[in-house]
């Protein structure tokens, strides 16, 4: 039987606009345009809503522009048996990606790695002793990966802990610079990531102004690491009160 | 590890507090470091860095392989770390696992930039042979002998030693390959290119144990301690990569501080280390002589 060879336009016909353009990489001496639309210093718009799992004790979702990620707690509960006796509470982190979270081409996120730096971000943050004994078991998929994905993952179960109603000394913000040439971009995007020499990730507690964890890759001088510190910092601290914004919203949504 | 009493983390913190450690040595003095260079022949660069009783192992072994798409004039390097039982009878099967991934993770990030191989300290560009087909693959394996505290730093120390003790052969490529095919590589065993180390940056590790800092904990110092930085700085006084360990929060003015006590240090620890690598593979290169 003869196939149909010419396939008529009004068919549908795969659409060539969603090939991705490889930009040229920058020189170091131009200013870089990001592909949003936003100015160097200024975050993508944040979207969180807790409350996203029923099943779970606590939950949030958190959209940052591309990268979705939803968290949820589960505890705090009975230890393993064959875990000893501890008169702190335990923490429990695993940070997983869905097959569809990254492009094809880019390697498997180390998902072991960001579940301890997630582990360290957020045991200096929740009073363990209140709950002797017992596990808070906390994880996070990543629905897709847009850039700076640790620091939404960490925002994002910070809110999923309030919501559990664990104990914390105070909400967990975090954000990430990327250092591209000259210029300093905060909240970096993949493409971004991909360009960048440098990055600076920053995790902290806003009221207390303590930072509990931090992580620097790349060539920095020591200005500009004080530069891109004031930078995270300041923004985790406005991140900070959009967090509790949201809690403060679901807390008085009228309950169905 | 037996556990300290509470008049041992009494003794331990009141003597960082006036500048006086349990074994004598001021806060920001190291141990004696010694290096050994050579001690895996099999490999194609070892070292082994003694500081005070924490004992490591670097071995370097290269390997051809086939650059990543994404960055074709490069090489790869992969970084990983192994703590022996010999160290801890806790390290045997999976328990030495999280430590060792912790390690490694803080060694990859310090050494080899972040995830485009920018501001590395190793010169991947150096590893490539033929853009796109052929590079080296280097892989760096650390061995945890014996633990009493500071592993990054000696860790570090250990590596920056096995990169210059490391021989790669040279290539002879053939010339007559065409652009889809593999091209053929003739390795030779006489000729060698030493790597070049001069910016593999080193890693000091501070430890906050109340209100100071402490350069090279040993095991009993870092149970006191309440967080510890990590940097790793090059020698021309560029960091190259920072970790914040340890759960207590940090006021960030407190982290400036301790990078700059970190940078004070780093002058005379590469100075020593240098100095350290350099009789190391004279040593080596007399034994050769010899026998």
């Amino acid at each position: 039987m003869a196939g149909k060879s010419s396939a008529t336009p009004e068919t549908y016909s795969p659409s060539l606009t969603g090939q991705r353009k490889k930009r040229p990489p920058i020189l170091t001496d131009s200013d870089w345009v990001r592909p949003d639309g936003r100015s160097l210093h200024q975050c993508r718009p944040a979207f969180l809503r807790t409350g996203a799992v029923n099943s779970a004790s606590g939950s949030a979702y958190a959209e940052f522009g591309n990268t979705k990620v939803i968290v949820s707690v589960f505890g705090p509960r009975e230890s393993k048996k064959a875990m000893m006796y501890s008169d702190t509470g335990r923490l429990n982190c695993n940070v997983s990606y869905t097959a569809f979270a990254t492009r094809f081409e880019d390697r498997a996120p180390e998902t072991k790695d960001l579940s301890s730096m997630l582990h360290k971000a957020l045991e200096g943050a929740i009073i363990l002793k209140s709950f002797p004994k017992t596990t808070v078991d906390v994880f996070a998929l990543v629905l897709e990966s847009g850039g700076s994905d640790l620091p939404v993952i960490t925002t994002c179960a910070s809110l999923a802990l309030a919501d559990a109603g664990i104990m914390l000394y105070d909400m967990v913000a975090s954000v990430s610079v990327s250092s591209l040439g000259k210029n300093i971009l905060i909240d970096p995007v993949s493409e971004e990531e991909s360009y960048q020499d440098g990055s600076l990730m920053i995790t902290c507690m806003p009221s207390r102004n303590e930072v509990t964890q931090m992580t620097v890759t790349g060539d920095w001088s020591t200005p500009k690491i004080n530069e891109a510190m004031q930078l995270c910092v300041d923004a985790c601290s406005k991140l900070g009160k959009i967090m509790r914004l949201c809690l403060k919203e679901a807390a008085t949504a009228p309950q169905d | 590890m037996v556990g300290l009493s509470l008049g041992e983390q009494n003794f331990i913190k009141g003597g960082i507090a006036q500048d006086l450690r349990t074994d004598g040595r001021k806060r920001l003095t190291y141990r004696p470091i010694s290096v050994e260079t050579g001690v895996i022949p099999q490999a194609s660069g070892s070292a082994r860095v003694k500081l005070g009783a924490t004992d490591v192992i670097a071995s370097v072994k290269a390997e051809l392989g086939k650059p990543n798409p994404s960055h074709p004039d490069k090489g790869k390097v992969y970084i990983y770390v192994d703590c022996s039982p010999t160290a801890e009878p806790t390290f045997e099967g999976r328990g030495g696992e999280e430590l060792s991934l912790e390690l490694s993770s803080a060694l990859q990030r310090c050494l080899l930039g972040g995830k485009s191989g920018e501001g590395a300290g190793i010169d991947l560009s150096s590893l490539s042979i033929v853009k796109g087909k052929v590079c080296w693959d280097l892989y760096i394996d650390g061995l945890v002998v014996s633990s009493d505290g500071n592993l990054l730093d000696a860790l570090g120390a250990a590596i920056k030693a096995a990169l210059s003790n490391t021989a790669i052969p040279k290539v002879q490529v053939a010339a007559n390959a065409s652009s889809d095919e593999q091209p053929e590589v003739d390795v030779s065993d006489e000729e060698f290119l030493q790597f070049d180390t001069t910016g593999v940056p080193v890693i000091i590790t501070l430890t906050k144990v109340g209100r100071h800092y402490i350069v090279d904990a040993t095991t009993e110092e870092e149970s006191q301690m309440s967080s510890a930085i990590s940097v790793s700085i090059n020698r021309q006084g560029r960091i190259c990569g920072l970790t914040k360990r340890g759960g207590a929060g940090l006021d960030p003015s407190v982290i400036l501080d301790m990078i700059s006590v970190a940078k004070h240090v780093s002058e005379q620890l590469i100075n020593k280390l240098d100095s350290e690598i350099a009789a190391a593979e004279a040593r080596d290169e007399e034994d050769e002589m010899d026998s």
